[in-house]
């Protein structure tokens, strides 16, 4: 059936969104899978967390459905786990009964929505929606700083120096003395920064450097 | 007495001399004779006619004085003869007379018996030596005072009263027994036989012979005091003693066998009054436990129930001795306990047991309550989600049917499988009396584990059941096993939460050892059992956790004890405890 965990490679190809689901239940697990799979979601389940960290993850917008009592590995404890291996997934946590102390701690740790069981459908459809348009949204943002830090990584010492002073607010008389060269040797820089960081004004130029966290305190590590 | 005076002198005239009569005769012939001669002589001399007829006569009175002298002598000497022969008979007669009255005389006075002989009045006319000894007075001193000085103030009257009655109806004997009182105050116990009789001087007297029987007496108290102790004990004991001779059928009872049979007190019993007691569920039982005993005629013991007029039933437990008397008979001597009273109170501590295991149970049941509600809440949210998954299936344009009836069929499974846990823990709670059935103690095992799943995970302890295929079926209450094995369970999760550093592994193992009885094991890898501790475990109220009440394996041991199997542990064997509890094969599985 479709409850059955879909193979990784599968996963992996797909650009649709996917839900995860790991519950040690059998029955929760195929009826989520059901549920998913009625309104057209890709689900891959799984009985546990070890189960899913094994599996390889595809790179599409997703959400992870979480029993908070898991077997060996809590649902807390595996939260924490997948923070330390970096990896950035919303989570949606189910839990039997409500336990607040178990709430409060998995909405510190990031947690989009926590629900009781048995919880009403459309609650958990739309925090999925919800968990996967956040997952987008950062997989988005994500996709762009990292193209800022292939631009940044383009630029040669000098002008990341002078990047970050720039953004820092300073005049160009003032970054040619702070650095030693001449007037028009700064211009001939920032001409190439904002060409090379396909930066369309300063205040552009001045957002990137915060995404990228320059500063110029930092412009002298940068290097 | 005038005979006494008289024979003495007949014994001296016993003599051959001349009486006096011949002295008498003799001397007046001479005096006679010599006034003749005399006269012959000196008188006027006479013709001679004259005086040869005078001289003749002379000689003739002479002669006939001897002759006179003779016969009076011999009749005389004839006479002394007769009386001298009647003297000695006489004396014969008395000498044999005193020597009788000496031995009798001696026979009264030492005879060991009292004497007494004492007027209308009760004065005493007549004592023996032995008697008044015995009383602590010489014979004179009791000799003319009244007969009561022997006797105790308060017993007089009835002195007076028998004498009384020996008056009354002269000639019969009377007798009875009575304390006397010696001249030191000491008291002694008497039987007297008495006897009034009239003497030949028309007095009448009353002769009493009296026996001591203090010692008879004493041990006829003793006897009575033990008796006394001893019918005491049963009554306090409610144990009664009873004798059954096979042979002659005869059955014999003490005052409390009576009593606790209910019937009225007799010198024996009819073995069919007996019977007619015993509960009628009883009696074919009791029968043939009696049969057996009394072709073997070996010790037995047996419990019966008896069931009285009004209704009321008494339990009896009976232990009989075999005994062989001298005749070679064999009677069985017994003892006959009512033991309805422990009944009662064990059937109220089995009571007050079942509430406890009652409340422990829910208690338990409390404690996993996280654990079950898990339980139903699990397939209750897939029911919710799959009957919403299902609606959505068959919103759709077209609708998927065939998605649909899958899952329905899904919800049915996991409806029926939260009814099933509702069902365990309702059982569970109920409190149930005891109904033994055989069973299959896998599946209940299997039917505990999963109440405790959750339990299990969450403590993050893995369960491994070693269950033995095909165990033959065993005898007991589903629940209270349940609720035993529930407990070690338990206990075995707690016992290994502080372990940290290892694996938290339960071991459950079903075995069939042999010795008709399947061992039931639960091992963990916890704190383990402190030998100190190892005894009291299954003390009531003996617990080592900070928030248990310390009844759990109390509880435990007397189901199982009640299951006639026996729960024990062991903690010696590296770390943690593994408690192990048998229970008994179902009788026809055992015997097929």
């Amino acid at each position: 059936m479709n409850g059955q965990p879909a193979s990784p490679t599968s996963l992996a190809s797909a650009e649709e969104p996917t839900v995860f689901v790991v519950d040690d239940d059998a029955s929760v697990r195929d009826a989520l899978s059901n549920l998913f799979r009625s309104v057209g979601l890709r689900v891959a389940v799984f009985g546990s967390a070890h189960e899913f960290l094994q599996s390889k993850l595809p790179n599409v917008p997703s959400c992870l459905i979480l029993d908070i009592r898991l077997p060996r590995l809590s649902g807390l404890d595996f939260q924490a786990e997948l923070t330390k291996a970096d990896i950035h997934i919303p989570i949606i946590f189910m839990t039997g009964h409500g336990d607040i102390p178990m709430t409060v701690r998995a909405m510190k740790a990031g947690a989009v929505d926590f629900l009781t069981k048995p919880f009403r459908d459309q609650d958990m459809l739309d925090a999925v929606t919800t968990a996967i348009e956040r997952d987008r949204n950062s997989r988005d943002e994500a996709k762009v700083l990292s193209d800022l830090h292939a631009l940044f990584a383009a630029l040669t010492p000098r002008e990341r120096q002078v990047m970050a002073l720039v953004t820092a607010g300073l005049m160009n008389k003032q970054i040619a003395a702070e650095i030693g060269v001449a007037e028009i040797t700064v211009k001939i820089h920032r001409g190439h920064i904002m060409r090379k960081m396909a930066a369309k004004s300063l205040p552009d130029l001045v957002r990137m450097a915060q995404m990228l966290g320059i500063g110029p305190g930092s412009a002298g590590s940068q290097t | 007495m005038a005979n006494y005076l008289v024979l003495p002198m007949m014994r001296n005239l016993a003599t051959k001399s001349w009486s006096a009569e011949q002295w008498l005769l003799g001397s007046i012939v001479l005096a006679l004779g010599a006034a003749a001669g005399i006269w012959l002589v000196l008188g006027p001399a006479p013709a001679a006619l004259p005086y040869l007829i005078g001289g003749a006569l002379l000689t003739t009175s002479l002669v006939v004085a001897v002759v006179m002298m003779a016969l009076v002598g011999r009749t005389q000497r004839r006479m002394e003869a007769v009386l001298h022969g009647r003297a000695k008979g006489e004396e014969r007669a008395i000498a044999a007379l005193r020597n009788s009255e000496a031995q009798w005389k001696e026979v009264f006075e030492h005879n060991p018996v009292m004497y007494f002989m004492v007027d209308a009045t009760g004065t005493v006319l007549s004592v023996n030596t032995f008697g008044a000894t015995q009383l602590g007075y010489t014979v004179d001193d009791l000799l003319g005072q009244s007969v009561l000085k022997v006797f105790a103030a308060e017993d007089q009257t009835l002195v007076q009263s028998n004498v009384a009655a020996c008056l009354d109806k002269i000639g019969q004997t009377h007798s009875w027994e009575i304390r006397k009182v010696r001249k030191d105050g000491s008291l002694l116990w008497v039987r007297e036989n008495a006897k009034a009789v009239r003497r030949l001087d028309n007095q009448l007297i009353v002769l009493i012979a009296c026996e001591d029987i203090t010692e008879r007496k004493q041990a006829e108290n003793a006897l009575r005091q033990s008796q006394m102790y001893l019918a005491e004990a049963q009554r306090v004991s409610h144990t009664g003693s009873y004798g059954w001779h096979v042979g002659r059928r005869e059955i014999i009872w003490s005052e409390e066998t009576f009593r606790i049979f209910g019937l009225d007190k007799g010198p024996s019993v009819k073995f069919d009054t007996v019977m007619k007691r015993i509960h009628p569920d009883d009696r074919a039982r009791v029968q043939q436990t009696l049969d057996r005993a009394s072709r073997n005629l070996t010790d037995f013991e047996h419990a019966y129930r008896l069931l009285m007029p009004n209704g009321e039933v008494k339990y009896l437990h009976a232990t009989s001795h075999a005994v062989t008397d001298a005749l070679g008979g064999t009677e069985f001597v017994g003892a006959v306990t009512d033991v309805t009273a422990r009944k009662e109170a064990e059937s109220e501590l089995h009571e007050a047991q079942t509430n406890l295991a009652h409340v422990t149970r829910v208690t338990a049941l409390g404690e996993l309550a996280a654990s079950i509600a898990h339980e139903v809440n699990q397939p209750l949210s897939a029911v919710v989600t799959n009957a919403a998954a299902c609606l959505r299936w068959l919103d759709r344009e077209p609708p998927n049917v065939k998605e649909a009836r899958g899952i329905l069929g899904s919800i049915i499974t996991d409806g029926n499988r939260a009814g099933e846990v509702i069902q365990r823990v309702r059982a569970m709670v109920n409190k149930t009396t005891d109904q033994k059935t055989p069973l299959d103690i896998n599946q209940v095992i299997e039917e505990v584990v999963t109440l405790v799943q959750h339990e299990l995970l969450s403590h993050r302890v893995s369960l491994l059941l070693e269950l033995g295929p095909d165990l033959p079926l065993v005898v007991a209450d589903r629940i209270q096993l349940q609720q035993v094995i529930l407990n070690l369970i338990i206990n075995g999760i707690e016992a290994m939460q502080s372990v940290t550093d290892g694996p938290r592994e339960l071991v459950i193992r079903t075995r069939d050892e042999g010795a008709r009885q399947i061992v039931v094991t639960v091992r963990d890898c916890g704190v383990g059992v402190a030998t100190e501790n190892a005894d009291r475990l299954f003390d009531a109220f003996f617990t080592t956790k900070p928030s248990g009440m310390g009844m759990g394996l109390s509880i435990c041991r007397s189901i199982v004890d009640a299951h006639g199997g026996r729960l024990s542990v062991t903690g010696d064997a590296g770390p943690g405890a593994t408690f192990q509890f048998t229970l008994p094969l179902h009788q026809e599985e055992s015997a097929g």
